[in-house]
Parts: C-alpha cells; sequence; structure tokens
C-alpha cells in the first residue's frame, strides 16, 4: 500500500518541478507547445467529474468557446481586466451549463450525449452566424493578452506560468472534490444510479454540480487560451475538439484522477510533431484506436500490467476506500 | 417565394431527403440493434463518393458498376469493423463511440494524403436538365429520388421478409432471447454494420457527381443524419424515412431563405427541444 | 395509524393501467406479502411507494406524512428504502465496500464537511458495516467483490445495503426469486429477524412456499388492482386467488 501511494507522488514532484524548469531548458516555442498542454490537460480533468457520474458528454469544447468568447470580448471590447473577464467567462459557462444540464441531465446514455453534440453545434454556429459580436468566421482578433493585478503579461515565460498556475490550481480543486465525499458520491452515481438514489442520494443534484463545476473549469481554459493564442475561430471549438477532450480521457484511463492528465500529455505531445498536417490527426486516431482494442483502461493501467499484480484491481476500479 | 421555386425547392429537398434517408436508415438500424451510434458513418460516405471518382471518373467503369462496387466494398469494410473492433470491445456503448469516432477521424485524416489535398470533382453521370412542373431541374439530382427510393424499398423487404432481417428485428427486439433461439447475434450485427454502411456509401456515390469531394465531407450529413434519427425516433426505420424527407424539405426551403447556417442552428436547437422533451421522436422506443 | 399507506394509486403508460385505484396498507411490525401473476402491476406499485414513478393519481402515506411525488432520495431519508430485482450493486467494490458505501452514503452531511471531508471512512462506520454483514450472513464474504459472490448472497448484500441505510420500513422487491430451498428459507429467516429487530417489511414475490411461510398479511393483485387480501391462511384458499393463477402458481416451491 505504501509503495503503490509513492511512485504516484514522485512522478508528479518530478513532473512539477520540471514543468517549473521548462523555461530554463526549453525556447519559447516549448513555453508555448506546454502552455497549450496545460489547456489540454484543464480541459480532459474538468471533463472527468462528468464521465464519473456517468454521463458521456461530447460537448465539453462548446463550454470552453462560451469562456474563450465572453473573456475575449469584455476584455476587448469593453476593458475588462483579465482576471474579472476570465471569471465572468468561465461563470457564464457555468450558467449555460446549468440552464441545459437541469432538464437534460435526465435523460440516459446516448441520448444525453447527443444533447451534448448537438448543443456543441449550436454554440459554433451561434459563433458565426452573430459576426457584428464575434467576427464570425474571419476570427477575433486583437485580443488582449493575460494581466495579473493591472500587469500584462508580455513574455512567453510569464504566460506560460499563467498557464502553470492555473492546471495545477485547478487540477488541486479537482483533486479535493474527487477525493472528497462529492466524489464519492459521484462514482456511486456513475457505477449504479439506481442504487445510489434508493441509498438517498439526490442524483439529479449531483449529476448537476459534476456538470456545472466541469463546464466552469472549460470556461477558465478556454479564456486563457483566448488571451494566449489571441485569435478565435469558431470552428476549432466544435464536434472535433469535443471529441478529442472525450478521448484524452478514454485513452489516459476513465478509473484514475491522473487518467486525463496522462492522456492529455501523451496525446498532445503525440501529434505536437505532426501539427498541421494530416498525420496529426492520423496518428491520433490510431493510438485512440489502439488503446481502446488494447488497453481498455486506459494508459494509466500500463505501469500495473507491466509492473506488479495487487495493482490490477486497483487501477482499473475505482475504489472509494483511501 | 413564387410558385416555381417553391416546386424547385420540394424538388431538391425531396432529392436532398434521399440522400440524408439513406443516411440515416444505416445509423437508425445500427442504433436499434446494438445500440451505437455510428460516428464513422460521415467517413464511409465520403469513401463511397471517392470509390466513385476512382472508379467511375479515373477508372472508366460504368457508374452503376462503380456504384455497386462502392457499396459491397464498403459493405465489407463495415463488416470487418465489426469484428475488429465492436466485437472485441464486447459491446461496451461509450468505448464503441469513441472506437468508432477514432476510427472517423482515421479515416478524413488520411484521405488528405491518400486523395491529395485538392478538391475533386466528378462530372455528372446524366446530365442536362429536365422540365418538371414546369421548372428546369437537374437530371442528376432527379434520379437520386427512384434510386434512393429503391434501396429503401430494398431494405424494408430485406428487413420484414427475409430470415435474416427478422432475426435482426429479434435482436431489435431482446438480444438474449434471439440468441436463444438460435441467432448468431455475432453475424448478424456484422451484416447490420455492413448494410448501413453500404447504405451510406450508396448515399456518397449518389452525391458524387453533384457537390465537390473532400475528405471531410462527411461530417455535414453526418450531424443531418443525427438529426433525422432523433426526429424519427432512434431505431425507428419509417421514423428514418419521416424525419429524412422533413429534413429535407426543411433545409431547401429555410435554407434558401435564411441561409443553410441559420438552417443549420434552427435544425441543432430544434434537435435540443426534442431531445428534451420527446426523446423517442416521432416513432422510436422509449428511452430506458 | 399505519406506517404505510396508499390510497387509491394508479398509474398510466400511455393507455394502459398498470396499477388501478390501489389501497394498500402496512401496519408497523408486520410482514406485508405483495403477490399476483405476472404483469399483475407489482414491481410498478413498488416503484410508486418508493418514488421511482409518480402515480397518475392517487397518494402515498408515510408514518402520517404525505409523501407522494417526493423523489427517491427524500422518500429514502423519511425510511422507507427498497431493494431491486436485479442484483443491483456495486460490482467493483468488496461486499464490505457496497455496505460501507451504503452507510456513508446514506449519512447526511453539511456541504462544508461534504467538500473537507477526506475519503476514509470513521471507524464506527466501518464496524457498524461489519456488523450488517455480520447480521445477514455475509461476514465470511466481506472482502470478496460483489460480482463474485454467488447470485444468492448477491441478493442478500442488497438487503444489506438497504439496511446500512437504517430502514423504518423496507421493501423488497424479490428477494428469493431464483433461489433454492434451502436459500431461500435462509433468506426468509433473515427477513423474520429483520423484523423482529424493528423494521417493518413489504415484500413482493413469486414464491409461494417463502410467502405464506413468512407473511403475517398478503394482499394478491390482479390487473393493478386488488384483488383479495388476508391471512396466507384466507388467501391461499381463496377462490379468486386460485382462478387468477389458474392452480399454476399456488404449487411452486
Amino acid at each position: 500500500m505504501r509503495r503503490r501511494k509513492i511512485a504516484p507522488l514522485v512522478a508528479s514532484a518530478v513532473g512539477v518541478l520540471l514543468a517549473l524548469l521548462l523555461p530554463q531548458i526549453g525556447s519559447d516555442y516549448y513555453l508555448y507547445l506546454f502552455a497549450l498542454v496545460f489547456t489540454n490537460v484543464v480541459l480532459a480533468a474538468s471533463l472527468r467529474p462528468s464521465l464519473t457520474c456517468g454521463q458521456l458528454n461530447i460537448g465539453h469544447s462548446g463550454f470552453m468557446s462560451i469562456g474563450a468568447y465572453t473573456s475575449a470580448l469584455l476584455a476587448k471590447n469593453l476593458g475588462f481586466p483579465f482576471e474579472i473577464s476570465l471569471l465572468c467567462g468561465a461563470l457564464l459557462a457555468a450558467i449555460v451549463a446549468l440552464a441545459i444540464g437541469y432538464p437534460a441531465l435526465r435523460l440516459r446514455g446516448v441520448y444525453f450525449a447527443m444533447v451534448t453534440v448537438a448543443f456543441v453545434e449550436v454554440i459554433r454556429l451561434v459563433a458565426q452566424i452573430w459576426v457584428p459580436l464575434t467576427h464570425g468566421m474571419s476570427g477575433l482578433s486583437g485580443i488582449p493578452k493575460p494581466s495579473i493585478l493591472g500587469m500584462t503579461l508580455t513574455t512567453k515565460t510569464s504566460q506560460y506560468y499563467l498557464a502553470l498556475f492555473l492546471m495545477l490550481a485547478i487540477l488541486l480543486v479537482l483533486w479535493k472534490l474527487e477525493s472528497s465525499r462529492l466524489g464519492l458520491i459521484w462514482k456511486s452515481i456513475g457505477m449504479a444510479d439506481n442504487l445510489a438514489q434508493s441509498l438517498g442520494v439526490n442524483i439529479a443534484k449531483h449529476k448537476l454540480l459534476a456538470f456545472a463545476i466541469g463546464c466552469f473549469f472549460a470556461g477558465v481554459a478556454g479564456a486563457f487560451y483566448a488571451h494566449f493564442i489571441r485569435f478565435l475561430f469558431p470552428p476549432e471549438f466544435g464536434f472535433l475538439m469535443a471529441t478529442n477532450i472525450l478521448v484524452y480521457n478514454f485513452v489516459g484511463g476513465r478509473g484514475h484522477f491522473a487518467g486525463p492528465i496522462v492522456g492529455a500529455i501523451f496525446l498532445s505531445l503525440l501529434s505536437e510533431p505532426f501539427r498541421g498536417s494530416p498525420y496529426e490527426t492520423i496518428f491520433f486516431s490510431i493510438a485512440m484506436l489502439m488503446t481502446i482494442l488494447f488497453l481498455p483502461g486506459g494508459l494509466i493501467t500500463l505501469p500495473a500490467k507491466l509492473g506488479g499484480l495487487m495493482w490490477r484491481r486497483r487501477a482499473s476500479a475505482p475504489s472509494p476506500v483511501a | 417565394m413564387t410558385a416555381s421555386l417553391l416546386v424547385q425547392s420540394a424538388v431538391i429537398g425531396l432529392s436532398i431527403g434521399s440522400i440524408y434517408i439513406l443516411m440515416a436508415l444505416g445509423l437508425t438500424l445500427m442504433f436499434g440493434m446494438m445500440h451505437i451510434i455510428n460516428f464513422a458513418h460521415g467517413a464511409v460516405y465520403m469513401l463511397g463518393a471517392f470509390v466513385i471518382y476512382y472508379v467511375f471518373f479515373q477508372g472508366g467503369a460504368p457508374y452503376f458498376a462503380a456504384f455497386v462496387g462502392a457499396m459491397l466494398l464498403l459493405g465489407i469494410f463495415g463488416y470487418l469493423v465489426e469484428r475488429g473492433i465492436y466485437r472485441p470491445i464486447k459491446g461496451g456503448i461509450e468505448p464503441t463511440l469513441v472506437a468508432l469516432l477514432a476510427l472517423s477521424t482515421f479515416l478524413e485524416a488520411a484521405g488528405y494524403p491518400v486523395f491529395g489535398q485538392l478538391d475533386k470533382h466528378v462530372p455528372p453521370v446524366f446530365a442536362g436538365t429536365r422540365n418538371v412542373l414546369g421548372v428546369m431541374l437537374s437530371n442528376e439530382r432527379l434520379v437520386i429520388i427512384p434510386i434512393a427510393a429503391a434501396l429503401v424499398a430494398g431494405l424494408y423487404l430485406f428487413i420484414t421478409k427475409t430470415k435474416i432481417g427478422a432475426a435482426m428485428r429479434a435482436i431489435e427486439q431482446d438480444k438474449e432471447a434471439a440468441a436463444l433461439q438460435g441467432v448468431n447475434v455475432h453475424v448478424i450485427n456484422g451484416l447490420a454494420f455492413a448494410i448501413g454502411f453500404a447504405l451510406a456509401a450508396a448515399s456518397g456515390a449518389l452525391i458524387a457527381p453533384i457537390f465537390k469531394l473532400d475528405p471531410m465531407m462527411g461530417d455535414q450529413p453526418l450531424l443531418k443524419a443525427f438529426i433525422i434519427i432523433i426526429l424519427g425516433g432512434l431505431g425507428s426505420i419509417p421514423g428514418a424515412i419521416l424525419g429524412g424527407l422533413i429534413l429535407g424539405l426543411i433545409d431547401s426551403t429555410v435554407a434558401t431563405a435564411l441561409g443553410a447556417e441559420p438552417a443549420f442552428l434552427l435544425s441543432f436547437v430544434f434537435i435540443i427541444l426534442l431531445l428534451l422533451f420527446r426523446p423517442t421522436g416521432l416513432f422510436g422506443h422509449a428511452p430506458p | 395509524m399505519p406506517l404505510l399507506e396508499g390510497r387509491n394509486l394508479s398509474k398510466h403508460f400511455g393507455g394502459l393501467a398498470a396499477v388501478n385505484g390501489l389501497d394498500l396498507t402496512v401496519e408497523t411490525g408486520e410482514i406485508v406479502g405483495l403477490i399476483g401473476p405476472n404483469g399483475a402491476g407489482k414491481t410498478t406499485c413498488f416503484n410508486l411507494l418508493s418514488g421511482f414513478l409518480r402515480p397518475t393519481s392517487g397518494s402515498v402515506g408515510f408514518a402520517g406524512e404525505d409523501i407522494t411525488g417526493r423523489r427517491p432520495h427524500q422518500i429514502v431519508a423519511c425510511g422507507l428504502v427498497r431493494t431491486f430485482q436485479l442484483a443491483t450493486l456495486f460490482q467493483e467494490l468488496t461486499a464490505l465496500e457496497n455496505v460501507l458505501l451504503g452507510l456513508h452514503l446514506h449519512s447526511r452531511m453539511g456541504l462544508r464537511q461534504v467538500l473537507f471531508s477526506r475519503r476514509v471512512f470513521p471507524p464506527d462506520e466501518v464496524s457498524l458495516s461489519h456488523e450488517v454483514l455480520e447480521f445477514t450472513g455475509l461476514a465470511s464474504h466481506a472482502d470478496q467483490l460483489a460480482r463474485n459472490l454467488p447470485h444468492g448472497y448477491q441478493r442478500v448484500l442488497g438487503i444489506a445495503m438497504a439496511l446500512a441505510a437504517r430502514p423504518r420500513l423496507l421493501l423488497l422487491d424479490e428477494p428469493v426469486t431464483g433461489m433454492n430451498l434451502s436459500e431461500s428459507a435462509q433468506v426468509m429467516s433473515l427477513i423474520k429477524k429483520i423484523r423482529d429487530g424493528g423494521t417493518t417489511i413489504l415484500l413482493v414475490e413469486h414464491n409461494m412456499k417463502a410467502v405464506m411461510g413468512t407473511c403475517d398479511r398478503i394482499v394478491v393483485l390482479n390487473f393493478g388492482r386488488k384483488l383479495a387480501e388476508g391471512t396466507p391462511a384466507v388467501v391461499s384458499t381463496s377462490a379468486e386467488v386460485i382462478e387468477a393463477y389458474l392452480g399454476a402458481g399456488l404449487h411452486h416451491a
């Protein structure tokens, strides 16, 4: 038991250390790359609460889009400071999530998934059609850089640290939630929601909470992205990105908190050498298929499969006993 | 809108609707039997179109030979997908959805290096126009209607009159009971995949002489097919037909009036409302 | 005053009335059995009483309170707990973990505790769970995965989890269906033990021998209506009941 807990802890510590040191070792290109990887990690990890509750959500990128456009427009057109516009973007994403989640989460399985697919397309089309506001397909440019307490973060290094900080903070919150009683309730809903209900769990409320919290953080990721890339183009946040986020979770592993983190990092980096060319997507999709077929528990089960026996059950089953 | 414009819209709507129906039929058949949404359907549609490009246009084969060839080839591919992807996953719905998504992504991305970056065109097979109710319409679009109708009729007869069709209906109702009755569920599922893929290929093959070809061309028809099967009710074949006709008509009339994007937006909003308040659609089975 | 009271309950699905104007009472301390041919509406009735379905008309009262239309988790909080026909368990967890989770989920906590509590189960919950497993005869299987348990034990585990929710009234959905003679006898004696411990019981069953031997009172449903009601002796000799079953059911072992 002791030994099992140390390895992931050490790995995480090393990872964080490397991340902190990256500006010393790597060029601006790497800072740019990893800032985007961190954004993907947040997106993947924030989808996890919904997936834990058993809701297949293929619309997460829609909420990212809401956060991105809201923050961008508030900062660019109304001069809101970055912190405020980011918060507003995330809040609006959460509010929309509550509005659509309240009726939609009653639906089971495929039906809920279809609503999310339709939703992400609705958001994309709204962004494309509402040209006076979003500049539609021409794209929204001239988004201000991020700033902290009035100081603009002009260098890639400072922006990279912002991304790192945001990611770590969000992961910490998500981890706390997952390892609390709330997370346990979510897991029980995902495992057998009828049973959870008959044991006194208000599944409607908890599913909605998981959904809204996840969408809030997707909004944060979107807002950061908007001020980092400084250009927004509606089709970017469409069905394809939503499925990518889902895939990060599946490939990384759904049974463990680190699953989406591993999945997002692995797949983002894997596709990087091929960025822009179709080979990026080809490798991405092959990785997806291979993992689903041969490693159904996800990448996170790889150490277990390669290593000892006792890990096998623990790594792939959500065990509430800490 | 003048009368002739209305007629034109209606016929074009019927024509486009027929394409959507073929896509939707495959989707709804697969959903009814296996409770999965085949996200790879759009990619298969695209492949059907490209088969026409290479076999008919580049290869010089007769159109109908290429058409049948596309259906056969992609039908076999469908069967292999069931064997190689669906079956090993042992029916878990979410991994299956994601795997089919992966397949779709792969096929579309691979299209670029394989087929080249430039858009392709297939020349019209049935050139010329015809006067229908006082309006000039392209033969190409018109001929889609009877071909699609023939395929739909063929499917209907297959499902209702053949043993295999009966087996499919049995699996749709109760998989375990069907298995106990001696139905080889795996093979029949494979055939469902094959038929679904073949129909998607047929839609692509029919559309090839009309629209330009590119590897991502299947995305929109896929989404439209989603809308149809929800409208018609997941798993319902008559629903898919009716839904396809309705969407085709709405598409051509609303889209002409408001533009393609707002029409698309409206149909998605409509779908969301439908799912929230009447998820069974027009004819579908009750949600679990 | 009855502990549980269903008054004029009806549930319509489209044109079909699965339950039609049913009056049902359960007094504190009773074991009441709900029987009837297939399709008589027993499971629907259960779903209505436990809040999983909303009645089309009629009302449900529990301990004097009107609980009609309340959601399942609210009804559980009042002390009315149900089990499920199929072995609905947390399959990937051990028997002990299942019961622990049952206990844990049921205990109410404020928002602050929910967010900031650590996910280590307090020792009193753990020992209570062991007690429940002892009580239901599952102590030797505590560390086995739920899905590896033999079918009979899975059903008992379902009951154990329901017990962990500290019910005043327990709705048991087909507790012994599919079990052999000795298994069902064991479970029925467990049910009596539960009643003797202070929990009132309403159960649905097909197994006539089990029902006749355990219940204080039996209610017979047919086509969503109450056909007959009374002690086992009365009901088993009632002409209408025998007719409804066409004699087949009463010969089941």
